[in-house]
């Protein structure tokens, strides 16, 4: 599972929803190959429309989004689905099919590569299982396989997420707001998985994170958003106060940063 | 109590009129499609005698006659299994066509559950009736009929289950590329079968209970045999195959409930 990550480019991009609210407006960004980036704002700041554009999942309206060598714009049907069977995703309530088992969530991330018989027919790959299998061994949760989905606590459901993403076999890895339904010692565990296959692996990761002191401990570069446009983007320890300030429009608190360090999960 | 907080408390709003005024329109309603359909409640002191003579037949069940039922209650059993398996494997894939939850096309979903309105619109009865005209008496009829009496049901609830779904395996499916065919046979699948396995027991259920009303117009099973014998005012054979029905529902619903338990976890 050694493969390289994909570099992702933003030109004058622009987000209109359909209901005429903006939400990214003239974005330019370059985030080369293999590189961890935390995405920080506000609710409502672009940071959930910014990270799904890259796959797709919310379509452009201007500007263009080059994946590796993939412009987005317009991209629909094979071609799309193509772009994004190289690009992981990891969202922030799980979502894992909860009445399967957790093998078979992960299979997921084999589908594109799999014929629509073997898929009606649950008839997977040997190389695909396989596949499957390390890559719960890189969350170090292979020992829940066969369990059903829903049995797991929502740090394990998040991990067998991240084993779904890298059974893809993905270039980039899209995590939007991993850690808002975990509790503080979880989040650690789920950023740091984050962190060693971007490190181990060689894939781009992009996350998204409301916390502060999670983005600055885990990304090495921090883009901050505010009202869809970038208005911070540089090292995370270099991030202060006045930066915060930009981002936030007000200054730290207490309630901005995650006070655990990380635990080990049974 | 000058420490209250928020201000002073709202008086409770009174509401008592607007039960009164709901009742009495119920009322009014209910008085109004008596008269209109004239509901004649001597008509059933006058015709007392007859109630009586037919309601002693009926407690009094002619055991002698059950070897001559068998043939018509195993062919009840065996129509509305065979019409079960057919509709259930049918419903699957029409469900999933019929749910704005996993089929994207919103033109194709319009038209499909346009089709199965209609199809839902028609009652048991006068598909069978209308089979019978066509195929012939007997339980080919019946079967057909109770197919799609079936699917209207079973492809209304599969895909309404599948509306109500949590979408979120489906999402991470597509966003990982797979097709929609993919994404709703891996992710939506397996979170509506408990839904899909438990409307097809209910399902026979249903067909137990209407493959004996459908053979009053022609379509085989035990209905066939409730006309002859209604017709001829055998009611002590008739209070028979109605015990005979109630022994086979409860026992379908026995079985029914311990298959759930059993598959539903």
């Amino acid at each position: 599972m050694n493969q390289n990550g994909a570099g992702i480019r933003f030109e004058h991009v622009g987000v209109t929803y359909p209901n005429g609210y903006s939400g990214l407006r003239d974005v330019d960004l370059a985030i080369a190959p293999g590189e961890m980036v935390a995405v920080v704002g506000l609710s409502g700041a672009g940071k959930s429309t910014l990270v799904r554009t890259i796959n797709g999942l919310v379509p452009i309206t201007s500007g263009e989004i080059t994946v590796g060598d993939v412009g987005l714009h317009g991209l629909h049907g094979a071609r799309l689905r193509r772009l994004r069977s190289e690009v992981g995703m990891v969202f922030q309530s799980f979502n894992l099919a909860k009445r399967t088992t957790v093998l078979n969530n992960v299979l997921m991330g084999r589908l594109h590569g799999t014929s629509a018989w073997r898929t009606l027919l649950a008839a997977w790959r040997k190389d695909d299982i396989e596949l499957a299998m390390r890559a719960l061994e890189r969350v170090e949760i292979v020992q829940k396989a066969y369990a059903n989905a829903s049995e797991l606590s929502g740090g394990q459901q998040q991990r067998v997420a991240i084993a779904r993403a890298l059974a893809q076999r993905p270039k980039v890895i899209l995590a939007d707001e991993p850690t808002a339904s975990l509790d503080p010692p979880t989040s650690h565990v789920v950023m740091r998985d984050l962190q060693r296959i971007n490190a181990e692996l060689g894939i781009t990761v992009v996350v998204n994170l409301h916390f502060l002191d999670l983005a600055r401990r885990y990304g090495q570069r921090l883009i901050g958003l505010r009202a869809g446009e970038i208005v911070y983007d540089g090292q995370g320890t270099d991030a202060d106060e006045s930066v915060f300030e930009a981002i936030y429009g007000r200054s730290l608190t207490a309630e901005d940063v995650l006070p655990s360090q990380p635990v080990e999960l049974s | 109590m000058t420490g209250a907080v928020g201000g002073a408390r709202p008086t409770k709003p009174r509401t008592w009129w607007k039960t009164v005024v709901v009742l009495a329109v119920i009322a009014g309603i209910t008085v109004w499609s008596s008269i209109a359909i004239g509901v004649d409640v001597s008509a059933i002191a006058e015709n007392a005698h007859n109630a009586a003579n037919t309601l002693i037949q009926l407690m009094q069940p002619d055991y002698s006659f059950f070897p001559q039922t068998l043939p018509a209650l195993l062919q009840t059993v065996q129509m509305a299994i065979i019409a079960t398996a057919v509709s259930v494997a049918i419903a699957l894939p029409v469900s999933f066509w019929a749910s704005r939850a996993t089929n994207p096309n919103s033109v194709a979903l319009g038209i499909v559950r346009f089709i199965m309105n209609v199809v839902r619109s028609v009652p048991d009865l006068l598909y069978a009736s209308l089979f019978v005209t066509v195929v012939g008496t007997g339980a080919l009829s019946g079967i057909f009929a109770l197919v799609l009496f079936n699917l209207g049901i079973l492809v209304k609830l599969v895909s309404e289950a599948l509306d109500g779904l949590d979408r979120g395996g489906q999402e991470a499916a597509l966003a990982s590329g797979a097709s929609w065919f993919k994404a709703n046979r891996q992710a939506m699948l397996p979170e509506v079968a408990p839904v899909y396995i438990s409307q097809a027991i209910y399902v026979l259920e249903l067909n137990i209970r209407a493959s004996t009303v459908i053979g009053l117009v022609g379509a085989g099973g035990l209905g066939m045999l409730i006309d002859q014998v209604r017709t001829f005012y055998q009611y002590h054979y008739l209070s028979l195959i109605i015990l005979e029905i109630l022994v086979i529902v409860v026992l379908l619903e026995l079985l029914s409930s311990f298959a759930r338990r059993r598959l539903i976890k």
